[in-house]
């Protein structure tokens, strides 16, 4: 899209301006440099950055910002790069502007249950520096060990506890950002609710790095729950797993976490770095967590194990103690990397669907996986109906990237077929933009992109992201994808 | 194509000519009663072709909010565009027509042990699609949260008919922007809502209810008790701080009064409530209410201060309402120099604020020209400490004076860009909102 220009040992003229406005220390403009920066988790679709610049505070993002615009040259902010969308893959040709320096906690007011945290801050820190005051903060992404709540704030991400907590947005109270215009705005002052005017807080948490880069976050904090038990139940067949998951939640529980994993999942988290000891013959388990007033915990769980039984359960069991129950979430943490194990190559989808619809979704994606000859392990949130289908190829294979691509894109067909939406956290980013199609339309795109424009008017701030380019259709994207799969190998 | 008249947009019993001069503004010179999402966007289209503002009203509980037109060319009225959609039992969602009134949403959804976690004054008046546009909440959104955590899709029709669908039916969903908040809270200004798709709960298994007053001069103690709560594991659904005139109404008790509640489980509603016994300071006093009673001191508390249509032409006095945004710490103290300030104004006041939110609100009665001085005076209060003060309820000759939404945000050229993209002509609530928007 962009033009490639060959890295040159000396800085070109758009890299010198961000020399002289950031320093020489925080460029990176040497072609092996930026090798890391051609994409992000997601790694079917790469492109090559001009150059990257570390910003240390929120007057060098505006400085470079409107430098930038001046030059007419297109930027993507970035966190840690863990994105599993493409959402700060270059297209080609854009400075990526990098948070990760700017990674300070900058207040800490636990009267009013707030955080103030640079956008580079790590999820994980955060709860483990105010852990010895009893609070966390309840977003947690599986990569919460190595995301920004940048990031997280960009993909409005999720995590297992969200099902009984909310997601980011649901825990944002304030932002400052630095418009593509340059200029700095603070939204949501102070972290004082129902601000006057649109909730642009809203608005910016979720738009994937196109309105604004994010430059400081004012987050909510919760105090731990009292009590907390967590329970494994292991099943022989995957369709009495996904009716437990119904009859829990229609008991009336609310459970902080409720995840399931399939055969295929649970094959790779055993031969991975951090197994349990599952047993291999069980078709399905769900890992549930209920937290909250000591007094009222254990009834919880009584009724989820009642429920576990009444569907067949071949053996459930309560953590019991600390060690026990982190080595169980670990484990199921650490999923989407375990796929490695045992596949050289892995894609993971994002689906959500209608909690009920779950037994008839699941045998959809076996029918995929059958039809493209490739495995698919199922990990997932389901008490929220949030499907991670992992699918598994070899890219070293000829037309296997290919496949398995398709094969994602199937996957959010049948999801969108059955109500529910192409993407519950991971972002549509480069990735899922031609699967917009699947649940919106032309008319309802465009609504969206009016908006962008408000914003991001010369669509310098990541551009060719979330919508689809005009005509592109998901058939246009598979070719691309092979030609850029095929340019990798 | 153009339609020239309205009779051909809408069947002629669905229009009526205008009530006249409502002392609340926003009306209309026509009535249009839309019966369909259908209805609304051929309205629509037919007022943006021929260039013709429009106000949208529901329940008309929030008529006396904004609004410096007396009346539009078109008022249309979802108030017969009701009902619900789909209740999926299983999946916790509901979809709803917006003329539906919150009371009879929770009515219905009781029969399946469910209930949408919204709690605003006057449930049988207020409609989910009116409480959605203004942003409307209660004082359990410190546990449950507000309209932008439960709203997870909407139908919008555009000014020009367009139908968009916002979000989706799924309880998560980071497909494209998050277009569902920008229509709560906007009154209207950016479409008409024709369809909420929201999240909902189990009914709680036990309620529990207990009122903490304090003797006079206990307003520091308060405080500390309220944050002590926050700062300990109990989970409260509410904490909110009654002034003593409110109180009096309430709980006969003319003294702060903390009301604390909790939802969950019998045994850990009860284990709370002793836990919050045995941290209370000397000198005050707890009852802790029956579930009987708990539900009826909440029916109490929910039919508090102006309705849009419990105004009294004839009384001397007027009433009005406020909605301050604070830090929740400042809330006691925010309650307390509106209570000080309604001494020096000669205004009536009875508030009440959630410890743990941030948001408080403010009745008044008193003459007009003592209610605006009385506003502009706590706005400067509590703007001093970042918070807002914002009048949800003032009579229409009241309101440029009182400036409704107080100044303009920094970034207002955002919200005038996003207004310009959804409603050039600005026809639909025209002057109702922000900045004159
Ligand atoms: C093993 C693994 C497990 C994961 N598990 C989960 C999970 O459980 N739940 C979940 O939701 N996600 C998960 N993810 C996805 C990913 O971690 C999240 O999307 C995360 O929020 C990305 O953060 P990041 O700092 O890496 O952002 P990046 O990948 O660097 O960027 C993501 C997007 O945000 C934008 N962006 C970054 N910083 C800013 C800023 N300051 N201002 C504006 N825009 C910005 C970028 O332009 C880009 O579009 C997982 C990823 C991996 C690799």
């Amino acid at each position: 899209m962009f033009r490639k220009k060959q890295a040159k040992q000396k800085p070109d003229a758009v890299a010198s301006a961000l020399i002289t406005i950031a320093g020489k220390e925080n460029v990176l403009y040497l072609k092996e440099d930026l090798l890391s920066y051609e994409c992000d988790g997601y790694t079917l679709e790469r492109g090559m950055p001009r150059a990257v610049v570390f910003v240390r505070n929120t007057q060098h993002v505006a400085d470079v910002v409107k430098q930038l615009n001046a030059l007419g040259v297109p930027y993507i902010a970035r966190g840690a790069g863990t994105g599993l969308s493409g959402g700060a893959t270059p297209r080609g040709g854009e400075i990526i502007i990098s948070l990760v320096r700017m990674k300070r906690l900058l207040e800490l007011d636990l009267e009013n249950r707030q955080a103030v945290v640079e956008p580079g801050y790590i999820n994980l820190k955060l709860t483990q520096s105010i852990s010895d005051k009893g609070y966390y903060y309840a977003p947690d992404p599986s990569s919460q060990y190595a995301c920004t709540i940048g990031g997280n704030v960009a993909e409005n991400s999720g995590g297992a506890h969200c099902l009984k907590y909310g997601v980011t947005t649901n825990h944002i109270l304030g932002l400052e950002v630095v418009l593509p215009s340059g200029e700095m705005m603070e939204i949501g002052k102070s972290g004082v609710p129902d601000q006057p005017g649109y909730d642009l807080l809203g608005l910016l948490t979720g738009s994937e790095g196109t309105l604004g880069i994010v430059t400081k976050i004012t987050v909510n904090i919760l105090k731990n729950p009292e009590g907390k038990k967590t329970a494994l139940a292991y099943f022989d067949d995957i369709d009495d797993a996904s009716q437990a998951v119904s009859d829990i939640i229609a008991t009336g529980i609310i459970p902080a976490a409720l995840e399931m994993m399939d055969e295929i999942a649970i094959e790779g988290v055993e031969a991975s770095a951090y197994p349990v000891g599952h047993p291999r013959d069980i078709a399905a388990f769900l890992l549930i967590e209920v937290d909250g007033i000591q007094a009222g915990i254990d009834d919880q769980i009584d009724d989820i194990l009642t429920v576990c039984k009444s569907n067949h359960v071949r053996d459930v069991k309560v953590a019991q103690d600390e060690a026990e129950r982190s080595m169980w979430w670990a484990n199921r943490k650490m999923g989407f990397g375990a796929m490695g194990a045992i596949s050289p190559d892995y894609l993971v989808q994002d689906g959500v669907i209608p909690r009920t619809r779950l037994p008839e979704v699941l045998t959809r994606i076996t029918e995929i996986s059958r039809k493209y000859e490739l495995r698919i392990a199922n990990i997932f949130h389901a008490g929220d109906g949030n499907l991670h289908p992992l699918i598994l190829f070899d890219a070293r294979v000829p037309g296997e990237s290919d496949r398995a691509s398709k094969a994602g894109s199937e996957c959010l067909q049948v999801c969108a077929d059955v109500g529910g939406s192409i993407t519950g956290e991971h972002g549509v980013g480069i990735e899922k933009s031609a699967e917009m199609r699947f649940i919106f339309s032309d008319e309802e795109m465009r609504a969206q992109t009016d908006i962008r424009h408000v914003f991001n008017p010369d669509d310098l701030l990541n551009p060719g992201k979330l919508f689809p380019e005009p005509g592109r259709c998901v058939e246009v994207k598979h070719n691309e994808k092979k030609e850029a799969a095929a340019s990798i190998n | 194509m153009t339609t020239s008249t309205i009779e051909a947009v809408v069947p002629g019993e669905q229009i009526k000519e205008s009530e006249t001069d409502h002392p609340l503004g926003n009306g209309g010179r026509q009535i249009i009663q839309a019966h369909s999402e259908e209805d609304i966007s051929n309205v629509l289209q037919y007022a943006n072709e021929h260039v013709l503002t429009v106000n949208i009203m529901s329940g008309g509980t929030k008529r006396g909010y904004g609004g410096t037109m007396k009346e539009a060319d078109i008022l249309l009225s979802l108030a017969n565009y009701k009902g619900i959609v789909e209740h999926s039992v299983g999946d916790l969602t509901l979809t709803v027509r917006p003329g539906t009134t919150l009371k009879e949403i929770s009515d219905q959804l009781a029969e399946s042990g469910q209930c949408l976690a919204l709690d605003p004054p006057w449930p049988e008046l207020a409609t989910i699609g009116g409480i959605v546009a203004a942003n409307d909440s209660g004082c359990k959104r410190l546990l449950y949260g507000s309209a932008r955590d439960l709203v997870i899709g909407t139908r919008i029709v555009y000014v020009d008919g367009r139908v968009i669908r916002t979000g989706g039916k799924v309880v998560k969903n980071v497909a494209g922007y998050d277009m569902n908040k920008l229509f709560i809270g906007a009154m209207g200004t950016l479409g008409v809502i024709s369809e909420i798709t929201l999240k909902l709960r189990p009914l709680p298994k036990y309620e529990g209810l207990s009122l903490v007053h304090f003797p006079d001069g206990g307003e520091q103690k308060m405080h500390d008790v309220a944050r002590c709560i926050l700062d300990s594991m109990m989970e409260p659904v509410s904490l909110e701080v009654l002034t003593p005139s409110i109180s009096e109404k309430l709980t006969g008790e003319r003294l702060y009064t903390l009301v604390i509640a909790f939802e969950d489980q019998e045994k850990a509603v009860i284990q709370q409530e002793k836990w919050v016994t045995e941290h209370l300071p000397s000198g005050v006093t707890q009852t802790i209410l029956s579930e009987q009673e708990a539900s009826e001191w909440w029916d109490a508390f929910r039919h508090q201060g102006p309705n849009g249509h419990n105004d009294d032409p004839d009384a001397t006095d007027t009433q009005a309402a406020l909605k301050l945004g604070s830090l929740p710490s400042d809330v006691p103290a925010n309650l307390k120099i509106a209570e000080e300030l309604a001494g020096v104004h000669h205004v009536s006041l009875e508030a009440h604020g959630g410890a743990g939110h941030g948001i408080s609100r403010v009745y008044l009665n008193g003459f007009p020209e003592d209610i605006i001085a009385f506003t502009k005076a706590l706005r400067s209060a509590v703007e001093n400490k970042h918070g807002y003060v914002i009048c949800t309820h003032l009579p229409f000759e009241m309101r440029p004076a009182a400036d409704v939404w107080g100044e303009k945000p920094a970034y207002f050229s955002l919200l005038e860009g996003i207004k310009q993209t959804n409603d050039p002509k600005k026809l639909l609530n025209r002057q109702r909102f922000v900045g004159g928007i």
